[in-house]
């Protein structure tokens, strides 16, 4: 059992994080190969471009909002380190936010403990911030938004993902859960809803309020679509997006709207990364894609989407979690820096896992690294060596995507689904052995 | 968790947020102010190819040697037989690309030769060595790595023109150049010189090549272009003036083009790659699908 109180976790954390800033900037100064990630350095750019009342985007492969431009002016007349500080800022409030969210629930301290452990101190997590990678921000917002939509604060939820749709597309995929979520019978005018809390019996199925979970999803929504916290979170939310993006565009111009909306909806990236589609993608670039092959690679992602949303989305955080992972593996392209979307996501279901570390958890976590790590062997043969080797790195991706499914099957297999919310009169529940 | 609990939290956490950011910045300030700057002389003069981008869309051979022999023809310095400069030589000694793999470096060994037939009576003078290497379609040079000061202290001043976009496939690209300016010293002309040596180390990254049966793409980097520009005080403003060697100076020298081998995709894999891609997303997709249902807890109530 760990001891650590959560403030010094905090404390540790912001020690080791401000102790990584300043080695990495050593290391940029001093050695060849450089700590800091090259995005940061295109959001600096971007930031003392605007800092000259110029436009973001003159700087070439910026695809950000300009707010993360306006985030980072203080790099160009304080120090050039301030977007790290900031990001790994957020970073510890995601942290916090992950206890915050569990406590909600009332899980045991020990467990809340060790779930913050393993985002703070997750290898993946505290470098990105470190480097300069602006995914601790968005991973921040969106357990606030949780936080929200837990407490019943509907209208500051759907302020704030207006914006984090703005800033990052891809929380686009959790609209439809979160309307869902938003059931009439638990988000009533003038009542907070009662979340359900976490239990130690964590080793039989429990099917509580088995009368709401027996009716189909599906029929709920269509009943009881157009209630009044849905409309309000979806006119918020909504609003908040336009206004950010017409304001933006009013600047900027086209040029705003193409690289930092529509280039994230339709790119396309030939150069090899961990997606099963780019070689594919590759081999018929100098060839315009028909619209049956371009359909065919987006149905896998829309129909997993569908289903996960449509089969999880009462137990959003779960929901939240299984599609993110599903989001990353179909896309079409992926770079590390996603893994940190589903990472956050991770410590809020692990307290709702009947999966023990010994020996299925460290199975899933070594066959996860070890896909990822023999795919990384082919990429540096490939761009290290110059060998063709692109049909191994394939076939790498392939197996990767595979390591993926089957470390969500299992996921989804040992998870103990329930509503997060829970009826304010009490009826009979079935338990299931 | 009580509320007072989570304000303290909240007020450790801010604590610690205020701590990391002023130590850090206390550090950083001193270390940003204490690196070395990139030195961006900007009266280091006009770059030779922002003058060809003036007047050509892109970079092509035949462009550029028309541009070199007509358009830099009033910059040279006169005065001189023929205009052509007797006592200056600039050669490439040695060409080869250093490293394996998609990121390697094109060496460059450049010598200057002031000969005997020099130029005494000229005022006091500051000349400098432009380099400008022309690249193939299938790599590109990163502007922004060029910027990096620990690398590239010894140039006055580094710039890469033409197509800079990074992401482009080769066949979806244009090419590029890169120009050095280095500082070749004080009143060089007035002292014979046997020869002084530049080397050159310039970061090269392949781009995607277009699909191959063989499954490389081999791409040719030929030799620099050189050209040295002295500036003299004149006496109304400073004057500066070409050196150019003349062209058959370039024959002499020893290594014309260095070979990059890079890896290409095959056009007799898109068929099966296309499909299995394909049927493993399907797969992946049925057996989601699958789990989901089966194991979400949603029933069908009996009753």
């Amino acid at each position: 059992m760990i001891s650590l109180k959560p403030r010094s976790i905090l404390l540790i954390s912001a020690i080791f994080r401000v102790g990584l800033i300043l080695f990495g900037e050593w290391q940029d100064t001093h050695m060849e190969v450089r700590y800091t990630d090259v995005d940061y350095l295109v959001f600096s750019d971007a930031a003392s471009l605007m800092a000259s009342g110029q436009s973001p985007y003159k700087r070439t492969t910026y695809r950000y909002s300009p707010l993360l431009a306006f985030l980072l002016i203080p790099n160009s007349f304080t120090s050039r380190c301030w977007g790290k500080f900031l990001f790994s800022a957020s970073d510890l409030f995601v942290g916090l936010f992950i206890r915050i969210i569990l406590k909600q629930r009332k899980v045991p301290d020990d467990l809340c403990t060790y779930s913050m452990l393993i985002w703070l101190f997750n290898p993946f997590a505290f470098t990105i911030g470190t480097r300069g990678n602006c995914e601790p921000i968005v991973c921040a917002m969106i357990l606030w938004i949780i936080i929200c939509l837990n407490n019943g604060n509907v209208v500051q939820a759907a302020f704030w993902y207006g914006l984090i749709v703005h800033f990052r597309i891809y929380p686009i995929i959790y609209a439809l859960p979160i309307i869902i979520f938003l059931d009439p019978r638990f988000f009533r005018s003038g009542t907070k809803p009662l979340l359900s809390d976490w239990t130690s019996d964590q080793g039989k199925a429990h099917q509580i309020n088995s009368e709401l979970t027996d009716k189909c999803v599906v029929c709920d929504a269509l009943k009881s679509t157009f209630t009044r916290s849905r409309i309000l979170f979806g006119l918020i939310s909504g609003t908040v997006f336009l206004l950010c993006t017409g304001f933006f565009f009013r600047l900027y111009g086209w040029e705003f709207l193409h690289e930092a909306l529509l280039y994230h909806l339709t790119r396309t990236d030939p150069r090899h990364n961990f997606s099963i589609y780019f070689y594919h993608i590759y081999l018929n670039y100098e060839r315009e894609l028909s619209v049956l092959e371009k359909l065919i690679s987006f149905l896998p992602q829309f129909i997993v989407q569908l289903v996960l949303i449509l089969c999880f989305a009462k137990d959003l955080v779960f929901c939240f979690f299984v599609q993110t992972v599903a989001f990353v593996a179909f896309n079409k392209v992926i770079t590390a820096q996603y893994f940190v979307w589903f990472f956050c996501l991770l410590p809020l279901i692990l307290p709702w896992s009947n999966m023990k570390l010994k020996w299925k958890g460290l199975c899933c976590i070594l066959l996860w690294m070890g896909a990822q790590t023999h795919w990384l062997l082919w990429g540096y043969l490939l761009e290290f060596k110059g060998k063709n080797v692109f049909l191994q790195l394939w076939m790498a991706s392939l197996l990767f995507l595979a390591a993926n499914t089957f470390i969500l099957i299992v996921l989804i297999r040992h998870h103990n689904y329930g509503p997060v919310f829970r009826q304010h009169t009490d009826l009979k529940t079935t338990k299931t052995t | 968790m009580s509320t007072l609990q989570y304000n303290r939290l909240c007020f450790h956490l801010k604590l610690a947020i205020l701590w990391m950011f002023f130590s850090g910045a206390v550090f950083c300030i001193h270390v940003f102010a204490s690196t070395t700057e990139v030195k961006t002389n900007s009266d280091a003069g006009k770059f030779i190819m922002k003058s060809y981008f003036e007047n050509y869309e892109s970079l092509h051979d035949s462009s550029f040697e028309d541009f070199m022999a007509h358009q830099l023809s009033s910059s040279l310095c006169q005065g001189i037989p023929d205009n052509w400069n007797v006592g200056v030589r600039l050669s490439v000694r040695e060409l080869s690309l250093v490293g394996e793999g998609s990121h390697r470096h094109l060496s460059s060994s450049i010598r200057l030769q002031i000969g005997a037939a020099s130029i005494p009576k000229l005022p006091a003078h500051l000349c400098e060595v432009i380099v400008i290497q022309r690249l193939p379609l299938g790599v590109f040079a990163d502007p922004f790595e060029l910027q990096n000061p620990h690398k590239h202290k010894a140039f006055r001043d580094i710039a890469v023109f033409g197509d800079t976009n990074l992401e482009l496939p080769s066949f979806q690209s244009n090419r590029s150049a890169v120009e050095f300016h280095i500082d070749a010293g004080f009143n060089i002309l007035f002292m014979q010189n046997n020869g002084t040596e530049f080397n050159l180390l310039l970061p090269l990254h392949a781009r995607y090549q277009p699909l191959d049966e063989s499954g490389y793409s081999v791409v040719e980097i030929g030799e620099p272009d050189m050209l040295m520009r002295c500036s003299v005080e004149g006496k109304q403003h400073k004057q500066s003036c070409l050196f150019m060697s003349p062209p058959n100076e370039k024959a002499k020298s020893t290594s014309a083009t260095v070979a990059w081998k890079i890896p290409a995709g095959m056009k007799a894999h898109a068929g099966f790659v296309s499909v299995i891609t394909f049927v493993t997303a399907l797969l992946s997709t049925l057996s989601i699908v699958y789990a989901s249902m089966f194991w979400s807890g949603t029933k069908v109530s009996k009753t």
